[in-house]
């Protein structure tokens, strides 16, 4: 069980690891998001599998393990919305890519 | 309070005691009733924003089945974008070619609308950045990391075909 968790945990960290560098290294702002979604997706959901696991298994706490799962949920719900608030103010607010984009739908519409 | 209002006050205070118990994890009566009163507050305040179409609708079986079979779906498209983003990070970030598509929704209900838009957000690749209703259709407007159809249709199944039919089923 302690290799599940271990390997749950790493599998975290690479993603957390994998968005970071999206974040710093991506071309324009809204790229830079779909990276983020990196990091709060698998990278927190690994982690928090791999702790609740250790939770349930190794500490043999049930009440802690309930509470981490539902910080997972929670995550699940409520990072979307936050998500979806920024990018849209983004685009509201002028941001735009430096490059060209391959097809601009919502700006062919709204910025008339 | 109306009585209309009954069903969506219970129900918010079924959600909001559940979480209560699962967060508090100490089964004495002084936590169990203090839960009590404190979520009858939150739930009469807040039910009236909080439900708006039936309140106990994860009560009818195959609508929870339905949302069973959903999450499994819904995490292995999750784990493919995932790794397809981190390969593009991992790869100098120069293997992108966003832009933003504007698809079509067939959804009816407005929760597996907001659903839906949630699970694309969360999904890494595409962002939904706003919802548009034109002539009695509903669009998206997601942006894409990586654009490979510019044809409506096509874009749109390729995003969400998986999702959109697991949702469908839950809010049918």
């Amino acid at each position: 069980m302690r290799i599940v968790v271990d390997i749950l945990i790493a599998a975290g960290f690479f993603f957390a690891l994998a968005g970071a560098k999206g974040v710093i290294q991506m071309p324009d702002a809204f790229c830079r998001m779909q990276a983020s979604t990196c990091i709060t997706t698998l990278g927190t959901l690994g982690v928090i599998l791999g702790g609740a696991l250790y939770a349930f298994f190794v500490m043999g706490s049930v009440g802690t393990g309930v509470k981490i799962l539902l910080i997972g949920v929670l995550i699940l719900t409520i990072n979307p919305i936050g998500a979806h608030a920024i990018a849209r103010g983004a685009y509201h607010s002028g941001v735009r890519p430096d490059r060209e984009m391959e097809i601009d739908d919502y700006g062919r519409d709204f910025d008339e | 309070m109306p009585k209309s209002k009954l069903p969506a006050f219970v129900s918010t205070f079924c959600l909001c005691y559940l979480i209560w118990v699962l967060l508090t994890w100490r089964f004495t009566a002084q936590e169990l009733i203090a839960g009590a009163f404190v979520s009858a507050a939150v739930a009469f305040t807040t039910s009236s924003f909080f439900i708006h179409e039936s309140a106990f609708w994860l009560l009818r079986p195959q609508r929870f089945l339905a949302l069973a079979a959903y999450f499994p779906v819904f995490l292995s498209e999750l784990v493919k974008a995932n790794l397809d983003v981190a390969g593009r990070c991992f790869g100098g970030c120069r293997d992108v070619n966003p832009g933003i598509v504007k698809v079509p929704v067939g959804l009816k209900s407005d929760y597996g609308q907001a659903m839906l838009a949630n699970s694309i957000t969360l999904t890494p690749g595409t962002i939904t950045l706003d919802i548009a209703e034109q002539a009695g259709q509903t669009w998206y407007y997601i942006h894409w990391i990586d654009v490979k159809e510019t044809d409506r249709e096509k874009a749109g199944e390729r995003i969400k075909g998986r999702l959109e039919k697991g949702i469908g089923r839950i809010w049918e």
